[in-house]
């Protein structure tokens, strides 16, 4: 039995477990820790997150002219300049290793305030790990609508979930229906995780209310080798609109699958996801002219607001691509937890928390198409008003809804 | 349901089929006739992918050229995994299958680590190919011209590796080798030649796989979980020590696979595979075809 | 009549109690959070290691499929305590129960298969019962089951904070595991394995008893680990298909017991105390990059190890060891 190992251990972490409580009111540093899949299928999301984390970081602890909450001015003001640090944890889409993770950060690294993960399943764990330990959690882009509605205090989410997106989308077609486009029948492509069956639960239950009809419901193993009979299905069914809720590689394979099947529907609305990652573009993208997808942030802001051009630069520059839907969800997500902090005054969680559900910025001082930054009592930002978007010509053009749209929508795709 | 759409699933299922059984090849003389456990095959089939892209990417080679240079990339590579990894796990007196099931298994990881450390998570794709999205219509079924070459490769690949199994002196020392390495180096067969040169063919056959495989798939370094296992049950259902028997096994189940989806929710498709392999070791314990 | 045989078995009964006892003090001295976790994950994995070493170490009937069992364990407990209000101390039993029940029920057909066939059917039925939860609305689907923890409760098993509750069920899972082996190895079963382990043939004439022992063994082995994965349910309180039916923790299962010795007493142990630990703690110091380099480190140990010492590294402390299990 090793117990050489427990005595080596041991050592690392007294000197961790010595530091009195007291030191975290009285820093000259705040640490926040993210944690997201840093290894496995999801890697690239992870480490582009990285990428959004830092370029966040970087706006709050240098001056920088935008009209963003804590551009201007070093670090945070109301703790005397004090910078902001990040520590990463990878917590390979397990909900057992995003909990340890977390309280690791917490217990070990002292972090005030945590921010994650990508997949909802380690969501579910992680956000219970803050809630015990008092700290608070920010949802950055985690979609799934059952995350706020499990009586959590320290739980908040600044960006949309699934039910408002799917929303988005259906008011979108109700829009084009009134100008005379038809559009009665929808097929549903959903893989099986998470992400896929809430998804899929909600665009079902909205169809039903508001009058379309489903003429296909497949459901698809996630990461599948093969998408033909699936594909085959939804050629047969040929409904007006097909409605994907895939990830990057099922995305891929999906094109693909349609173009060798010979499949064209007259349109795709599809649920973000790989739908927003420039490695399914660079793969497919010249058969997706025309693809919509709902998001919640939209590069063509910058016509309007100058600053998402800059900050989109500063991020391509690290990662070499452009702010995506996530990329843009995981920044925000920082920027707002340190504004919340620095209104706080105090690294203490609770202290954080109330600051948090006190929050109230005006859209325009974000780079998204949002109304508002207000949580409920849930912790749920309403006023994330989702944007749809399609790819035209190489860009993402925002199409709905009318206020914030600058090109009408093509239908039906090319 | 009309039966344009069966057809057509049908259709394409044994052409999928016939692709499973080439990434089953290599397998099917690794672990089916030589019976050592490849656990990393998968991340065998992602080493060649990634090598076909590279070529594409950086020299714009086509992959139906770089088809062969993969090929003889993977075999060197499959030798070298043997000598320096498998040798030793063959030789293990103990637990000689947990030790080539793990130890391989160490391997896929290390393998698929390196390719992240290198590659980058990010999926790649080979955007322009020769046969790549097309896809021609026969009586209104698609039959995609990537997937039917494959598919015709896998033919060609499982008649080849038939005919050097029992046709060939090489083909026979590979299985007497296996059956009683004592007794062959008595005869002057150098065991580990044997099996290094066994190895490096089967790799070899699964670079020829990756190759036709990243004409269209994408690449990134957990693609080959995806097959793996497909791959495993595809040489078991067939039978160990059946070159016959892994073709065989490839086609039903990507016929199986494509029947399954149409009764079942697509989800539960692999569900039907494993349902019928099931069924087919517990009527013949040594699947369809299996001589071990 | 003391022959070497009992000696050591009375030793390592002896030793047995020693290490659990001094394992039952160490968490009154380190007091980290995250180092607990590990310890409990650590204790968790010699448990189920252990179980598994049951089945396919001194039966020899190696699966790479006990996640199903794990995983029916977890959610049997999951289901009747959000479902039904049963407590989870009768939701693990039933879990187990069902566990064995089905466990025999697949080893009448699958026993009869050798070597490789069977390792690929208990992979396949595990991925079969995964795609089946993934989909089971009732179940929770892919949206998993979340267990609700109002407080501490012995009751309810559930803790929010302390992990000194899980920790110590778990060492005594690991002791109760390690019990059951250790009393197998002087039981009828036990001869019976070790006899057609030498002698594959001799499982044909000796026929039924044979038969018997290994639906046994799958019974026991199952029952155990389904224990496992109804604490594991109570200790994350949270479970979907992926993360406790996953093919990957069937291999986390073996592994242990592998590394360690498999077929021996101590080797899962032993193999769960290196393992573990390495893993947890490459993910968490050198995970953090993003470019894979904890992968890196994790597998070329494995390779090493498993190359280096096949028997296992219970060889290393003693050679004379491997003899009674084999």
């Amino acid at each position: 039995m090793s117990i050489s190992r427990r005595n080596v251990l041991l050592g690392a972490t007294a000197s961790a477990a010595l530091l009195p409580v007291a030191a975290r009111a009285q820093t000259s540093e705040v640490v926040i820790g993210v944690i997201y899949p840093l290894s496995g299928a999801s890697a690239q999301i992870g480490v582009d997150a990285q990428k959004a984390f830092e370029t966040a970081a970087e706006i709050v602890n240098k001056n920088y002219d935008f009209d963003l909450p804590l551009a201007r001015g070093e670090g945070l003001p109301g703790l005397g300049g004090a910078k902001v640090r990040l520590v990463f944890a990878d917590h390979q889409a397990d909900p057992q290793k995003g909990r340890a993770e977390a309280e690791r950060l917490i217990t070990q690294e002292k972090v005030c305030a945590i921010i994650g993960t990508y997949q909802s399943a380690v969501a579910v764990t992680v956000s219970q790990v803050c809630e015990r330990y008092g700290i608070p959690f920010m949802s950055a882009d985690n979609s799934s609508p059952s995350l706020h509605r499990r009586g959590l205090k320290f739980y908040f989410r600044a960006s949309p979930h699934d039910e408002m997106y799917s929303k988005a989308m259906f008011d979108f077609f109700d829009a084009m229906k009134k100008k005379g486009t038809k559009i009665e029948t929808l097929s549903l492509f959903h893989e099986d995780t998470i992400f896929g069956t809430d998804s899929g639960n909600a665009q079902t239950k909205l169809a039903a209310e508001r009058g379309y009809k489903i003429v296909s419901d497949v459901k698809y193993r996630a990461n599948s080798p093969s998408l033909s009979a699936e594909v085959q299905q939804l050629k047969a069914a040929n409904a007006d609109v097909l409605m994907p809720s895939s990830y990057t590689t099922d995305g891929i394979l999906l094109v693909k699958t349609m173009g060798e099947l010979g499949y064209k529907p007259p349109a795709i609305v599809a649920q973000d996801a790989g739908f927003s990652e420039k490695a399914l573009y660079d793969a497919v993208g010249d058969k997706l002219e025309g693809v919509i997808s709902r998001g919640t942030f939209s590069l063509d802001l910058a016509a309007k607001r100058p600053m998402v051009a800059k900050i989109n630069d500063m991020f391509k520059e690290k990662s070499g691509k452009d702010l995506n839907d996530y990329s843009s969800r995981q920044f925000m997500a920082l920027i707002l937890m340190a504004e919340a902090i620095n209104r706080a005054k105090s690294t203490d969680g609770e202290k954080i928390r109330d600051a948090l559900a006190a929050t109230d910025i005006p859209g325009e001082q974000t780079i998204m198409p949002w109304k508002r930054v207000k949580y409920d009592e849930m912790g749920q930002n309403n006023d994330a008003d989702p944007v749809l978007l399609q790819y035209v010509g190489g860009k993402f053009v925002t199409i709905f809804p009318p206020q914030a749209a600058v090109a009408e929508a093509i239908w039906p795709m090319k | 349901m009309t039966a344009e759409t069966i057809i057509q699933s049908l259709a394409s299922g044994l052409l999928m089929g016939l692709l499973y059984g080439l990434i089953a090849v290599g397998l099917a003389l690794i672990f089916g006739l030589m019976d050592v456990v490849n656990f990393a095959h998968g991340e065998f089939l992602m080493i060649a992918m990634y090598a076909t892209f590279f070529l594409f990417a950086f020299f714009a080679i086509d992959p139906l050229l770089a088809a062969p240079l993969v090929a003889a990339a993977l075999f060197v590579f499959g030798a070298a995994v043997y000598l320096l990894v498998v040798r030793f796990a063959v030789r293990a007196k103990a637990n000689a299958g947990m030790v080539q099931i793990f130890s391989t298994f160490g391997l896929a990881i290390v393998m698929r680590g390196l390719a992240q450390y290198f590659f980058t998570p990010d999926y790649r794709s080979i955007t322009h190919s020769w046969l790549g999205g097309k896809t021609i219509s026969v009586a209104g079924i698609f039959l995609p011209v990537p997937q039917l070459f494959g598919a015709l490769t896998a033919i060609a690949a499982f008649v080849a590796l038939y005919f050097f199994i029992n046709r060939t002196d090489f083909g026979r020392a590979l299985e007497a080798t296996r059956e009683d390495a004592g007794a062959v180096a008595l005869v002057g067969i150098d065991k580990n030649r044997v099996f290094a040169l066994g190895w490096g063919l089967g790799a070899a056959l699964v670079g020829l796989a990756g190759a036709i495989m990243a004409i269209f798939f994408y690449v990134y370094p957990d693609v080959g979980a995806s097959f793996a296992l497909i791959a495993y049950v595809t040489v078991a259902l067939g039978g160990f020590g059946s070159v016959f028997g892994a073709f065989a096994g490839g086609i039903i189940v990507g016929l199986v696979e494509a029947t399954t989806a149409l009764i079942l929710p697509p989800s539960l498709k692999s569900v039907g595979i494993y349902a019928v392999y099931l069924l087919v070791v517990f009527i013949r314990p040594r699947g369809l075809f299996g001589s071990l | 009549m003391d022959t070497a045989f009992a000696q050591r078995r009375r030793r390592d009964l002896i030793v047995a109690g020693i290490f659990a006892v001094i394992a039952a003090l160490v968490p009154l001295f380190v007091k980290d959070v995250y180092v607990q976790n590990i310890m409990v994950l650590t204790l968790m994995y010699a448990a189920l290691s252990q179980s598994w070493n049951i089945l396919s170490g001194y039966c020899g009937q190696i699966s790479l499929g006990h996640a199903l069992y794990f995983g029916l364990g977890a959610y049997t407990t999951a289901l009747l305590f959000t479902k039904f209000g049963v407590l989870p101390w009768f939701g693990m039993l039933g879990g187990g129960l069902i566990s064995a029940a089905i466990a025999m029920a697949l080893g009448y057909p699958c026993f009869r298969l050798r070597g490789h066939y069977f390792v690929i059917a208990t992979i396949v039925i595990a991925e079969t019962a995964l795609l089946l939860f993934q989909n089971w609305d009732w179940a929770g689907a892919a949206l998993g089951i979340d267990i609700p923890v109002r407080g501490d409760s012995w009751l309810k098993f559930q803790f929010v904070r302390s992990k000194l509750p899980y920790f110590y069920f778990a060492l005594a899972l690991a002791c109760v595991a390690w019990l059951v082996t250790w009393w197998l190895e002087d039981s009828k079963w036990g001869y019976w394995w070790r006899a057609v382990k030498d002698n594959p043939d001799a499982a044909e004439s000796l026929g039924v008893v044979v038969f018997n022992s290994k639906m046994g063994a799958a019974a026991v082995s199952a029952f155990l680990t389904a224990i496992g994965g109804g604490f594991y349910a109570q200790f994350v309180s949270y479970i979907d298909p992926e993360s406790v039916m996953g093919f990957q923790f069937s291999l986390l299962m073996a592994l242990p017991a592998v590394l360690g010795g498999i077929g021996t007493l101590w080797g899962p142990v032993l193999g769960a105390v290196i393992l573990i630990p390495l893993t947890e703690l490459t993910r968490s110091f050198i995970g953090g990059s993003g470019r894979g380099v904890d992968l890196i480190v994790y597998g070329t140990l494995i390779v090493l190890i498993s190359l280096a010492r096949p028997e296992g590294l219970v060889g290393l402390f003693s050679p004379r060891r491997k003899e009674a299990a084999r």
